[in-house]
């Protein structure tokens, strides 16, 4: 045995106590999911619930068996260590093997994984029973925002004038399931809302099924989980589980057009604008019912997000910025981004197609994406991918915000 | 085959006047050559076992140092270090570098330096093609990194998927050197793969039968028939990527009715058995050091070989539990969710197996053992995670997450490079013929374990509490600071481990000259290649050892009573070979062409990028490589050895001693592993 160094050993000490103090605070804030908007560990849905109900039985026996194995490890290290007053020429005895203890942990650890198999085929079947009286939407993802349809009159599609189409986030009705069919307009993404059920891949040209049902109102976060190029990580959604009534009000305000003229002076100019500029890409029903052909880049999802109802929705840009409650109270200038504040831009009673309190409009962050957008969120727009830079005046951005208030 | 017997070609040695030469052919470089350029042409596998090490050494520096900026970028909400674009680059070259240019080719390291040594065979099968190997590997690595300075790195993550890896959504050629890169270094692994298969099956040394061989050697034998299989899939993948992102292909075009799961299923029949490739060489290293270091045999070492072997088996039908989420329907899910359950049984058997191996041992915990300990302790935890992957309604909120972060750098860190460490520790002195510092050695075990939980336990509650994977940024209020930043404080310090290994490296070499030299077996180890000197020989055995059991060389020094007790039967420096001066041992001489054939392929490959001309050039040196490897004398002329068939190894001197176990050592001259070599190779 070489001489024990002291540095080593002061080493060796703290490394143990540091993992294992380390190890002891991850459990512990497994505990602790409040203010962890994405959290898995605290659901809020029936699916959730019996994932939930599954993972925490699995995670205790592998708790089991991580303490079995790391301590008879350690155990057996202590115990058996080679001392120095040890004969270096005794030898323990030669064991080559036992096989009954070995076909013994051999079937043992089978049997325990046949109990988890039992567990987790029982709740794949739960989680993909069909719910009667669910509402049908359609999630399409595409570079870097979600685009949900809803088949109002459930005859199968979504696309019929009795069907809403809207974008970033998604309102359902608290305690009623809702049948999620996930698809993309481009490339692979991952629709997820931790707090109501695992993820589900929307894959182009696949139709794939997704139970989602939030026991109370609320807000859920989610989070796009398939990488899906530059702004991944900006790709975020949120679904908005409102009262039934609610929900049934604001089914219908999404019903109406927008073809009536504002009156407000600055928002006719705004509308003119519109008309040149946004609507080559973006839609307001009753204003420009099917985007114009003269987009210079065609866009490569062949759609952008529906502005119809935008002020009925808390946040834009695929989630990432507030519409409303905006500012940092302190310092209106300072950009917050959705993340940062408890609330997700609560709309009021425009949610429902009341009036937009102008006063509560995040105007920064909306001026600040329509001056440049691509350096609020990384995009591509030159191929296509993303809104460019519209070189807008600072008039133009003032008119045409005030037109995009009165979307309601 | 050919080109050893009469023949306008046949330049038998020592008779080299009466040989004409057709256009293209070439004298082979002269054998026994040092200093750099010897490097260039070696075909001896020691000498490419070293290279691959170092190699993988240096794309482990670049890999790490992406690794660092990744955790600088998330040490806070809304990092800046690295644009949007800049990051997606940065953790796809991480991914890709530390799979496909550390991980593998260190396996690969100690494959070829090692598994000839553990079954006695003078050289692999295909000398020439194990250089070609090596280069290919080598030009390949350095053909993807080149990417960086030509226009950016791969966007798309080392899996890549259809069809955000198209021209449309990735319009830089990033990607194109990522698949091309990747095709040339599936190219040398499919080579290697074949010549060491090859080279288990037909060149053992007289005795070894299959379960007698070191368990190393055995993994070494399930990892390369896994790349036999495996590799093939991705490249044919890469190949209808190639043609789609090159020449306008529709093979992932949805908009003309493709499919874009193909790729998925493509890349994860490939992807998991790969996984497993990776993992069983360091399965197989700390094989051989928990008995020697615990000073008894492998608990059940049919029960541990059997298990690499179900393994390789299994590892074939567990692909889609890396699609639970992708829409492969329930009936799916269900199937590849128990198939991966199940995969867990063998794994676990091994745990046990290392468990009751140290169990009733006397452990001295030298740096390769405490390394070995690591890999059992961290394994064990990837390996649990690994089973809440299978339980596939938990997957779908844990997979993307950090949770999957945290599991297979667990696997792969904690498991496949915790054992390589142990064995760079172990085989060090065999090697180099310098030990590493111990005292070194330890610290650098402490600090690595240190900084290795403190980066990759946090990341399992990241993930479960909701953090994705491969996002630049994040904002505040989502609870991930406290554990980002205990993350990059641990990624630091794990730096600093490796810092200190490097620098044991020059330290210890340093002062080697002071200490005794380490001798043929520091250890008091138990397979054959312990009793050779230290570092090994060019000629590794004189004269080849007949082996007659398991752990041939411990119970060269040991007997075993029935009741399990031993007793020394031989003193270790009379059962060691000494040096020999192997002027009588005939090698394979070295060649030109393994380097210029490899060096055809990146040069090909910069042309379908670039160029198509430049493209012809690459062909061009590719066939012109063939032609002169395949008109290449056998011998470099004035190589000297004994001609008359049978090489003899009277010089040899130390099986003599031999006793007990091991008799009849005079008849591996029937069979001689390095005449096979020359003539097929």
């Amino acid at each position: 045995m070489p001489r024990r160094s002291l540095t080593v050993r002061i080493l060796q000490v703290v490394t143990l106590l540091v993992v294992t103090f380390l190890f002891a605070a991850l459990v512990a804030a497994a505990f602790f999911n409040d203010g962890k908007p994405l959290t898995t560990l605290s659901p809020s849905g029936p699916s959730s619930d019996s994932i939930q109900k599954l993972v925490v039985p699995v995670f205790a026996i592998a708790g089991v068996v991580f303490l079995l194995v790391e301590g008879a490890v350690l155990l057996i290290s202590w115990k058996f260590r080679a001392k120095d007053e040890d004969d270096p020429e005794e030898f323990p005895e030669q064991v080559h093997g036992r096989t009954f203890l070995e076909i013994g942990w051999t079937i043992l650890p089978a049997l325990i994984l046949a109990g988890v198999a039992v567990g987790t085929v029982m709740t794949i079947i739960d989680l993909n029973r069909e719910e009667p009286d669910s509402i049908n939407v359609q999630v399409a993802g595409q570079q870097w925002w979600w685009q949900y349809k809803y088949d109002v009159n459930n005859d199968g599609n979504f696309d019929g004038p009795e069907d809403i189409v809207t974008a970033t986030e998604m309102v359902i009705p608290a305690g009623r399931p809702i049948q999620v069919t996930t698809t993309s307009n481009d490339v692979i993404h991952s629709f997820w809302i931790p707090g109501l059920n695992g993820k589900r891949d929307a894959v182009p040209g696949l139709r794939n099924p997704l139970k989602l049902e939030a026991d109370e109102p609320g807000v859920y976060r989610g989070q796009c989980t398939e990488f899906c190029g530059l702004s991944h990580a900006n790709m975020r959604m949120l679904v908005r589980a409102v009262p039934t009534g609610d929900y049934d009000a604001w089914v219908r305000n999404q019903l109406k057009d927008h073809s009536a003229e504002p009156t407000d002076p600055k928002a006719i100019e705004g509308k003119k604008t519109w008309l040149a500029l946004c609507a080559q890409c973006h839609v307001i029903k009753g204003v420009n019912d099917v985007k114009a052909k003269t987009t210079p880049v065609p866009l490569v999802a062949g759609v952008a997000p529906d502005l119809t109802h935008l002020m009925t929705r808390g946040t834009f840009a695929g989630s990432i910025f507030n519409l409303y409650d905006p500012t940092d109270p302190d310092d209106p200038s300072v950009l917050l981004p959705a993340g940062d504040v408890a609330s997700a831009g609560n709309p009021g009673a425009a949610l429902t197609g009341g009036a937009v309190v102008t006063a509560n409009v995040n105007r920064v962050t909306l001026e600040a994406w329509l001056r440049n957008a691509p350096a609020m969120k990384p995009m591509y727009p030159q191929g296509g991918r993303g809104m460019p830079n519209l070189a807008l005046t600072e008039d133009q951005i003032d008119q045409l915000v005030a037109y995009l208030e009165t979307l309601n | 085959m050919a080109l050893t017997e009469a023949g306008p070609l046949a330049l038998t040695s020592g008779d080299s006047d009466t040989v004409y030469k057709p256009a293209g052919v070439f004298t082979r470089p002269k054998s026994g050559a040092t200093g750099w350029k010897s490097w260039l042409t070696t075909v001896d596998h020691k000498k490419i076992g070293i290279m691959y090490g170092a190699a993988a050494l240096f794309f482990f520096i670049i890999g790490g140092v992406e690794a660092l900026l990744i955790r600088v970028q998330l040490w806070a909400p809304r990092g800046t270090l690295l644009s949007a674009d800049q990051y997606n680059q940065v953790f796809t070259m991480h991914g890709t570098t530390m799979i496909f240019l550390v991980v593998m080719p260190i396996g690969a390291a100690f494959a070829n330096y090692l598994m000839p040594l553990q079954i006695g065979a003078r050289d692999v099968a295909y000398p020439r093609i194990n250089a070609f190997s090596f280069w290919a590997f080598l030009f390949g690595g350095v053909f993807l990194n080149s990417s960086w300075l030509l226009g950016g790195g791969a966007d798309g993550g080392w899996f890549n998927y259809a069809p955000n890896n198209g021209v449309i959504f990735s319009p830089t050629h990033g990607i194109d050197f990522w698949n091309l890169g990747l095709i040339i270094t599936g190219v040398a692994s499919l080579a290697g793969a074949v010549n060491l298969i090859v080279t288990v099956l037909n060149m053992r040394a007289p005795g070894m039968t299959l379960m007698k061989m070191p368990i190393f050697t055995w993994m070494t034998l399930v990892t390369q028939f896994l790349l036999l299989f495996a590799i093939p899939v991705l490249t044919a993948a890469q190949i209808l990527l190639m043609m789609d992102r090159l020449f306008d292909a529709n093979f992932f075009n949805v908009a003309k009715g493709a499919n874009p799961l193909l790729w998925e299923h493509l890349f994860w029949i490939f992807g998991h058995p790969e996984v497993y490739l990776m993992i069983l060489p360091a399965f197989g290293i700390v094989s051989e050091i928990l008995p020697t270091f615990a000073r008894k045999p492998i608990f059940g070492y049919p029960f541990i070989v059997f298990s690499g072997i179900a393994i390789g088996f299994m590892g074939w039908g567990v692909w889609a539990h890396h699609m639970f989420v992708s829409g492969i329907g329930p009936i799916s899910v269900t199937t590849f969710a128990l198939t991966t359950m199940f995969i867990a049984v063998p794994t676990g058997v091994k745990i046990l197996n290392w468990t009751a191996t140290m169990w009733g041992g006397k452990l001295s915990f030298t740096s390769p053992m405490l390394f070995s300990i690591g890999l059992v302790t961290m394994f064990t935890i990837g390996g649990l995670s690994g089973v809440t992957h299978s339980v596939a309604p938990a997957d779908t909120q844990q997979t993307d997450t950090y949770y999957i972060v945290a599991h297979f750098h667990y696997v792969l860190f904690g498991g496949a490079f915790f054992g390589f460490m142990a064995g760079f520790y172990f085989y060090w002195p065999k090697v180099f013929g310098y030990l590493l510092n111990e005292k070194l050695g330890k610290a650098n075990f402490w600090l690595m374990l240190l900084g290795f939980n403190l980066t990759f336990a946090p990341m399992h509650i990241l993930g479960l509490q909701g953090m994705s994977r491969r996002i630049y940024t994040y904002d505040a209020g989502y609870g991930f600071e406290l554990w980002n930043k205990v993350a990059t404080i641990g990624a630091f310090t794990l730096a600093s481990s490796i810092a200190l290994f490097i620098f044991n490296i020059f330290y210890s070499k340093s002062k080697a000259k002071n200490l005794p030299a380490p001798g043929a077996d520091p250890w008091d180890a138990r397979t054959i290649e312990w009793m050779i000197p230290s570092p090994t020989p060019e000629y590794n055995f004189d004269p080849i050892p007949t082996v007659s059991r398991v752990d041939d060389f411990w119970y060269r020094k040991y007997g075993e009573t029935k009741d399990g007790k031993l007793v020394r039967i031989a003193a270790t420096d009379d059962v060691v070979q000494k040096l020999s001066d192997g002027k009588h041992i005939h090698l394979p001489s070295p060649s030109y062409w393994p380097i210029v054939l490899a060096f055809g392929m990146p040069i090909a490959a910069y042309g379908l990028i670039f160029n198509l001309w430049l493209a012809l050039v690459g062909a061009i040196i590719i066939v012109g490589g063939l032609y002169g490897w395949v008109l290449e004398p056998p011998d470099d002329p004035e190589a000297s050895h004994d001609d008359d068939g049978t090489d003899t190894h009277a010089s040899g001197g130390g099986d003599a001693a031999v006793t007990g176990t091991s008799e009849s050592a005079d008849q591996s001259n029937e069979l001689d592993p390095a005449k096979e070599a020359e003539t097929v190779g």
